[in-house]
């Protein structure tokens, strides 16, 4: 057997090392080389003055990677790194995100999305990204709720693929309802696990007495009128 | 005397050389078998009984027991046979007086034997284990004449025919009955079973069928129950005469059956007579009876409480949503009021004031009295009325009466924040009038309603009460301070706090300028020693007295709301103001003042004013005048005190709206101190908690509830389990 490479003991003061799992330092000059590329990525896209990439900048990431700019990949993108805000990107968040997706360039940032996709439809991420889906709407500092029009392009993006009739119907049923003109966490995170508990379109299994929020209360009485 | 010896002294018993004659037994016998024969035949006087009884004493005593016993069976044996026959021979009704004389006489002749025959009872008959000489003897007449071919079925036949007989109204021989009947109980409470009681109720059912059928054909309910309440007591009665009293519970279980059970149904519903109608009608007596007959059988009770109840609901549903009924207030709960009254009158006199009944009472008048929601407004309004002049001249004690009727009502009304907004509303408009009938009738109804509801119910209507109290004091000091204000007009404010008297809103209003100084004057006093408070004017709850002089010289008081003052002291400078003057003046908002103008202008016997044109609605371009040619027959006239009245619909909803948000804080608060106590419970659970909760105030909603639920999770006070989406988490 081929002996192992030792640890270093020393370590540059300033790149932090990074161990991974195998036992094995990266070596410093290959991990700062990576780390420019990835920074020099960054520095296409940011806004100098901003010290970060603002909405232009990710409107023309979209653009290098021939995804659109409303792509649902976009958002998992986003979900990927973390972003807090939506619409910018930090570098801190570029770099570790970056570094969890194992890229360091735009060709194979392009080639990891087709992963990115599979890592988010894993059922024990699904949730996690769905919930960060609404909250990464949440633009205004103690903003707890999102409108409805944005709702329903979320909904769009994020459930269409799996839960297309469900999204269909509740997309319909939201814009002509005027009980809520905003959507809570609550009732966001109720709407997957409607549409991942209840058969559709019958509704056979949906108890009223149950704590569903009201407005799915509401939203199943419309679809039963409508059905009648 | 030489020495005594002892010397024991034996006494040797005697014996008696009894020689035992063969024939001895025989002897005595016969002896003894013609003591029989001289019993039965009503000779024994000449017999000797010591005689006797040592014959058979030594028959016995000399091991002849057994000969003496089986001789005495077919001695009396072949006696009773004798009976037997002669009781056949009896004709008709003599069959039964035959049968209880030689009874008798059979009694009588036992007696006589056992008596002599005693020794043999008490020694050889138990050692031997055979019956007694009695019993044998009741043994004996059993099987021989009782059980005998001829005589059983028509003993059986005799005496049923004679119980028919006594049923369709004649008289019979009772006392031959008792001892008859007496005799088979004598003779073992098998036989009296066997032998005439099972046929006896057999007979019984089927007479009671027929004739019930009969009845039920003919009779209306009422008489149809006094039959049968008469039947049940003459079973009663005969059993008590001549029958074993252990057969009152089967025959009166009998009748029971076929007079009540069978036909309840139809009874209670039958038309025109039955159960309803007495309800209707009040007949306490029939009700009384049908109520003890019902009593009797299974279900008899709760098919007269359910037709009760059902009765009743549909008659209060009725009543209350009658739109002629709802048109007045006071006469709605004055039916109601009646309407209790009735049944609680019927259950007292006829249904001996059972509790089930008085339930199935409660729970229908909770029932349909809130299936009008504007229930609690009325009783809000009925109170409201007798406190202003209902109970006017009324005693305490009938006062009490009444308004303890009233908490009654209350009681039944699931929405009791509703009538508390309305009361409050009330209360303040005749505590400001100055129009309540009696302070310690307010008083002992808030003390009531503290009792009913607790402390937080009453706790703002009594503040209304303080205030009242206290702006005296503060008037008082007011023209105590200000004795140059003697002179000029007579200012009297009630100073209210806010939170305790219903939301008013503040509107504008212009007051004349002597009233203006004043009102400033008093808010400076007031305002001196209540820093840090600030005052806002009611115009719209005032009331003014002012004297007015007519064109002719009549001098009149007129009674008037503060609005209407304001319009009549302008025409102290203006002989003729239009409209559009008076609303520029004044400032009181349109709709006010087109009512309080058409108060004073349209008004027979109230115009003070006069319009043109003399249209009866106000117009913007009408021109007022005073009325010189106003005449009133009283010299204090009031025009528009501030009544309280039936809302109007916009009134109503906007009550309705205010109700519903007060209840909003209160439901939360109730799931907030639920989730704090049980940090971890699902929906159902908390649904049903709140519920229970806030029942004593209104009836909460569960989607009202969720709602409430969802705004605090959104909040953060609450958060649902990440796992169980039903269990709802207190966040502290």
């Amino acid at each position: 057997m081929p002996p192992r490479a030792s640890k270093r003991k020393s370590v540059p003061p300033n790149s932090s090392s990074v161990t991974s799992s195998d036992g094995r330092s990266v070596s410093n000059k290959a991990k700062t080389k990576g780390m420019e590329k990835v920074d020099r990525l960054f520095n296409t896209y940011a806004n100098s003055s901003l010290g970060m990439i603002d909405p232009e900048g990710i409107e023309a990431l979209c653009a290098d990677l021939g995804v659109d700019y409303t792509d649902v990949r976009i958002l998992m993108l986003a979900w990927k790194l973390k972003s807090e805000k939506q619409g910018y990107f930090t570098r801190e968040e570029w770099q570790t995100g970056l570094k969890e997706l194992g890229v360091d360039s735009l060709s194979k940032l392009k080639k990891a999305l087709p992963e990115l996709e599979k890592e988010v439809e894993k059922p024990s991420n699904y949730e996690g990204f769905y919930i960060y889906a609404f909250r990464y709407c949440l633009t205004e500092e103690k903003q707890k709720s999102v409108d409805i029009e944005s709702i329903c392009e979320l909904l769009n993006l994020v459930l269409g693929v799996q839960f297309r009739p469900q999204v269909d119907s509740l997309v319909e049923y939201l814009k002509v309802q005027n009980d809520y003109k905003v959507i809570n966490a609550d009732q966001w995170i109720n709407f997957l696990r409607f549409c991942k508990e209840i058969s559709f379109p019958d509704l056979g299994n949906y108890d009223a007495n149950q704590a569903w929020p009201l407005i799915l209360d509401n939203f199943v009485e419309w679809m039963r009128e409508k059905q009648s | 005397m030489s020495n005594q010896k002892k010397r024991n002294f034996q006494i040797e018993a005697f014996k008696h050389r009894v020689v035992v004659d063969p024939k001895y037994a025989e002897k005595t016998w016969k002896i003894l078998e013609h003591a029989i024969h001289e019993i039965y035949n009503h000779n024994a006087s000449g017999l000797s009984f010591e005689e006797l009884y040592r014959n058979a004493y030594n028959m016995v005593l000399h091991k002849f027991g057994e000969k003496l016993y089986s001789g005495l069976v077919t001695t009396m044996t072949a006696h009773l046979k004798e009976i037997s026959k002669s009781i056949e021979a009896a004709q008709g009704d003599l069959f039964l007086e035959e049968l209880n004389r030689k009874w008798n006489d059979h009694n009588k002749a036992l007696q006589m034997i056992r008596d002599i025959l005693m020794y043999m009872d008490r020694t050889y008959i138990p050692n031997s284990r055979k019956t007694p000489v009695y019993e044998l003897g009741l043994n004996l007449w059993r099987d021989n004449i009782i059980h005998s071919g001829k005589i059983q079925s028509r003993l059986l036949s005799t005496l049923l025919e004679l119980v028919h007989r006594e049923r369709t109204g004649e008289v019979i021989d009772r006392g031959l009955m008792r001892n008859t009947i007496k005799m088979l109980m004598d003779l073992g409470s098998s036989v009296y079973q066997d032998d005439f009681e099972k046929p006896f109720l057999e007979v019984s059912a089927e007479f009671y069928k027929v004739e019930s059928q009969k009845f039920i054909e003919c009779c209306d309910c009422g008489d149809y129950l006094k039959k049968a309440e008469i039947r049940l007591n003459e079973e009663i009665e005969r059993i008590a005469h001549y029958l074993d009293v252990k057969s009152e519970a089967k025959i009166t279980n009998v009748v029971e059956k076929e007079m009540i059970a069978n036909h309840m149904t139809r009874l209670v519903h039958m038309e025109n007579s039955g159960l309803v109608n007495m309800l209707l009608d009040d007949k306490y007596e029939d009700l009384g009876r049908m109520y003890n007959l019902f009593k009797r059988v299974p279900n008899g009770l709760s098919m007269i409480r359910d037709v009760m109840t059902s009765h009743l609901r549909e008659t209060g549903k009725q009543l209350v949503t009658d739109a002629e009924s709802s048109k007045d207030p006071v006469e709605f709960v004055q039916r109601l009021l009646d309407e209790r009254d009735k049944y609680d009158k019927i259950i007292c006199q006829a249904f001996s004031n059972a509790k089930t009944f008085q339930n199935a009472l409660n729970s229908s008048f909770e029932y349909f009295i809130n299936l009008n929601s504007r229930s609690p407004e009325f009783i809000s309004l009925f109170v409201d009325d007798k406190l202003r002049k209902g109970l006017k001249g009324v005693s305490e004690e009938d006062v009490e009466i009444i308004l303890d009727k009233v908490m009654m009502l209350f009681r039944y009304l699931q929405e009791k924040d509703v009538f508390e907004k309305y009361y409050k509303q009330h209360l303040a408009k005749r505590l400001l009038s100055g129009k309540t009938v009696s302070d310690d009738a307010e008083r002992s109804l808030i003390v009531k309603l503290k009792t009913e509801c607790g402390y937080q119910f009453t706790s703002k209507l009594e503040g209304m009460f303080t205030d009242m109290k206290t702006s005296q004091d503060t008037m008082q000091g007011f023209y105590a301070n200000h004795p140059e204000l003697a002179e000029g007009p007579t200012l009297v404010v009630q100073v209210l706090t806010t939170g305790s008297w219903p939301t008013q809103p503040t509107i504008t209003c212009n007051l004349p300028t002597e009233m203006a100084a004043l009102c400033e004057k008093f808010r400076s006093h007031y305002l001196g020693t209540h820093t840090g408070r600030r005052l806002s004017w009611q115009t719209n709850m005032g009331t003014a007295d002012i004297k007015a002089t007519f064109g002719k010289g009549q001098k009149h008081e007129l009674n008037v709301s503060t609005y209407q003052m304001c319009v009549l002291m302008l025409f102290n400078n203006a002989d003729r103001l239009s409209y559009k003057e008076i609303e520029q003046a004044t400032e009181i908002p349109a709709s006010d003042l087109k009512r309080c103008l058409q108060s004073m202008a349209c008004v027979k016997g109230k115009n003070v004013l006069r319009k043109e044109p003399m249209s009866k609605d106000i117009g913007t371009d009408d021109a007022f005048f005073v009325n010189d040619k106003f005449t009133s027959k009283f010299y204090k006239v009031k025009i528009g005190t501030v009544v309280a009245q039936k809302e109007s619909e916009p009134e109503k909803l906007e009550t309705r709206q205010r109700v519903e948000e007060d209840r909003k804080p209160q439901i939360e608060a109730a799931i907030v101190r639920i989730m704090k106590s049980r940090r971890v419970l699902d929906h159902n659970n908390v649904i049903a908690e709140v519920t229970k909760q806030l029942q004593s105030r209104f009836l909460a909603n569960p989607t009202e509830i969720k709602k409430r639920i969802e705004s605090l999770i959104e909040r953060e006070f609450l958060e649902r389990d990440s796992d169980d989406r039903k269990l709802y988490r207190y966040l502290a």
